[in-house]
């Protein structure tokens, strides 16, 4: 245990430090590029819940589709190199209070909803047992009975998705 | 988790080989650039302007669309695991996650959403007062039947439709 | 495993993932020498390099000793640092790739219960790298070379992803062992006798795989990306001697690990009939063997591809995956999955 809470903590640090330099940095590839930091830390802590699936998901997603159509649009638009001076602007105090207001909601909902529970405790269970907790095959087990409907709800919002993206595009 | 070891130390190892090779590198290679070699290599010819700034908003199209795309598919994995168990329900499920989106996307290709390349001029190449009638001037006809020329007429009228059909 | 028992687990962990370095390097020399210097010179009539050791066999380490001793070069006005981690994220992808692939019943790296799930996403970040290397380099061939490879990348894993669901859907399994296994155990119409390799059921998505492979690869037919003739070498333009080297140990390693993983999904992997799919020192000494052969086929097509098609112009290139691959990889998913479900 002790070392998953080392681990653990050296990913939230690098996950923090990285996050802070995305909006510190004054040069926006770099800001896309220390985000794949933030989110790879942030895939490793799923590993260490276990949760390989959803961190596999979070690397092909986030990091091979996300982070790229962050670059695609940056390179599209303003394939300038160094820093640019348009980044920032004088709204930090209210960027600082959202901020803290959205954190603030985040933690009362997570503490409301969950308060004393304890996540099981893993480090007892066989490989087997784990997959059979955490593994891909029940993944598919919650999506197909207890979260059916949200899984067909994703479909429409996807379509949504598919739409506004060819409508925008075709507004040239 | 401890499977995902293996994974940490192949990561280590392959960024020690990176630096490991890289300073091997710079102890036998040269390092004498020079302005030339730190230019932009185009080919030889001096770049004057800065790098296109603009490019054609298609190709965020498609990363746009390919983020949909991943995401749905995502979701396959999950039931490819399980179908066994869930048997014909899960494969309704599944249909009924697909189907709606992959209409979409019929709907889309067939709206030219995804049409590519320089949008097809519907100009027709030829005019139909142009033909081999007026344009080409028939030598040596004297004293022939003009029925000939009508002749030699019909192939090129022809192909000039079937370019036509092919433009538009 | 029959040596573990006088290993300590972290010993026997270090032993794999440095036997797993000297492959991928080994691999791909192995494909470099055979296709593209031999086989492709023979293609073409000619002899190919001759000169260094016999028949020109020790070609790549003379290769290997001189891009070491080429000066680094970056453009003046590059982005350094990005300029120097962007073959570092490819070679990083391309190692990662070799961890789960498994040559005999403990021959394997780890063999993880996402496998080819890890695969694909490990695989997904080279695009990264390739943007990268477009971006930092400062020059204009080079930004465009790497929009265009990204462009193409994702277009193409999509089919390249597609394709494995159906692989998946019959084994029922993300693990690259369980996939050997579940090929090894089936039955063609009751008759188990060679097993059920994939590519039976799977054909569809086998020549998917390899298609999307060859786009993924940035090879030809799909070499828009680094299309010599006006691109001059797209996002590698700017590289020079080690750097550049990274870039090609990442691609054609990947072309192993590609052409291995189909090996393992639609061939049945290390498995012959008449080995012990469960263990046993027979199977890991021949399992490798085996799957080297079957490696070797799977590559031997795509280089044929490579060098018989004459490259793609980048819209026939969207159309094609786009238009053909991915609603054809969909019907083959839809197909597949009523066939397990009904029958």
């Amino acid at each position: 245990m002790a070392a998953q809470n080392l681990v653990f903590a050296v990913l939230a640090v690098v996950a923090v430090l990285a996050a802070l330099r995305v909006v510190t940095t004054r040069n926006v590839v770099h800001a896309a590029l220390y985000l794949v930091a933030v989110l790879g830390s942030v895939g490793a802590l799923y590993v260490l819940l276990a949760a390989e699936f959803l961190a596999a998901v979070q690397v092909l997603i986030y990091i091979g589709a996300i982070v790229v159509l962050f670059l695609f649009g940056i390179m599209l638009t303003r394939p300038t190199l160094g820093r640019e001076s348009g980044l920032d602007n004088d709204q930090r105090w209210l960027a600082g209070i959202t901020g803290l207001f959205l954190f603030g909601v985040l933690s009362y909902v997570l503490v409301e909803a969950f308060g004393d529970e304890r996540l099981p405790r893993l480090e007892g269970l066989d490989r087997e047992a784990l997959t059979a907790e955490r593994g891909t095959g029940a993944v598919g087990d919650a999506i197909f009975s207890t979260y059916l409907v949200p899984f067909e709800v994703v479909s429409v919002l996807l379509l949504a998705a598919l739409v506004g993206a060819i409508v925008l595009a075709r507004r040239e | 988790m401890d499977q995902y070891l293996p994974i940490v130390v192949m990561f280590v190892l392959a960024v020690g080989f990176v630096v490991l090779s890289i300073v091997t590198s710079k102890l036998l290679a040269p390092g004498r650039p020079t302005p030339a070699k730190e230019a932009p290599y185009e080919s030889g010819i001096v770049p004057t302007s800065e790098p296109a700034r603009r490019f054609p908003v298609r190709f965020y199209l498609v990363a746009m669309i390919f983020i949909v795309f991943d995401i749905e598919i995502i979701f396959l994995f999950p039931w490819a695991v399980v179908h066994r168990e869930l048997g014909a329900f899960g494969l309704w499920a599944i249909v009924a996650f697909i189907v709606p989106f992959f209409l979409s996307f019929l709907w889309e290709v067939a709206e030219g959403g995804l049409e590519w390349g320089p949008v097809s001029r519907s100009r027709p190449l030829t005019d139909e007062h142009r033909t081999t009638t007026s344009t080409v001037r028939l030598v040596g006809m004297d004293g022939r039947e003009p029925s000939e020329p009508a002749v030699r007429d019909r192939p090129a009228e022809e192909k000039t439709n079937e370019k036509e059909e092919v433009v538009t | 495993m029959i040596l573990a028992v006088e290993l300590a687990y972290w010993q026997l962990l270090v032993i794999k993932v440095l036997a797993v370095m000297v492959i991928v390097p080994t691999a791909t020399a192995v494909i470099v020498q055979t296709f593209l210097f031999k086989m492709m010179a023979h293609m073409q009539s000619r002899l190919g390099p001759m000169e260094a050791g016999p028949h020109g066999a020790l070609q790549l380490l003379a290769d290997g000793a001189k891009f070491v001793q080429k000066e680094l070069l970056a453009p003046e006005r590059a982005d350094r640092r990005v300029f120097f981690l962007a073959p570092v994220v490819v070679l990083l992808s391309t190692f990662l790739l070799f961890v789960v692939i498994p040559a005999g019943p403990n021959v394997v790296a780890e063999d993880l219960d996402i496998g080819i799930f890890f695969a694909l996403a490990v695989s997904s970040i080279s695009v990264l790298g390739i943007l990268m290397a477009g971006w930092a380099s400062a020059n204009k061939y080079a930004l465009m070379g790497g929009l265009r490879a990204a462009g193409q990348l994702i277009a193409y894993e999509l089919p390249l992803v597609l394709a494995v669901v159906g692989v998946v859907i019959q084994s029922g399994e993300l693990s690259l062992q369980g996939i050997v296994r579940a090929q090894a155990e089936g039955a063609i119409f009751g008759v188990g006798l060679i097993g059920q390799p994939f590519i039976f059921t799977q054909f569809i998505g086998f020549a998917l795989f390899l298609v999307a492979t060859q786009a993924e690869l940035t090879q030809p037919p799909f070499d828009m990306p680094i299309a010599e003739s006006e691109l001059v070498a797209g996002y590698q333009v700017e590289y020079s001697g080690l750097q550049f080297l990274f870039f090609y140990l990442g691609e054609f390693g990947a072309a192993f690990a590609f052409s291995a993983l189909a090996a393992t999904m639609f061939l049945g992997g290390w498995y012959v009939p008449g080995l012990d799919v469960d263990g046993g020192l027979i199977s890991n000494l021949v399992g490798p063997a085996v799957l080297f052969v079957k490696t070797m086929l799977v590559a031997f097509l795509i280089f044929w591809i490579r060098f018989t098609y004459p490259r793609l112009r980048e819209d026939q290139l969207q159309t094609f995956a786009w238009k053909f691959l991915i609603p054809l990889a969909l019907v083959n998913i839809l197909a597949t999955g009523v066939f397990k479900v009904l029958f």
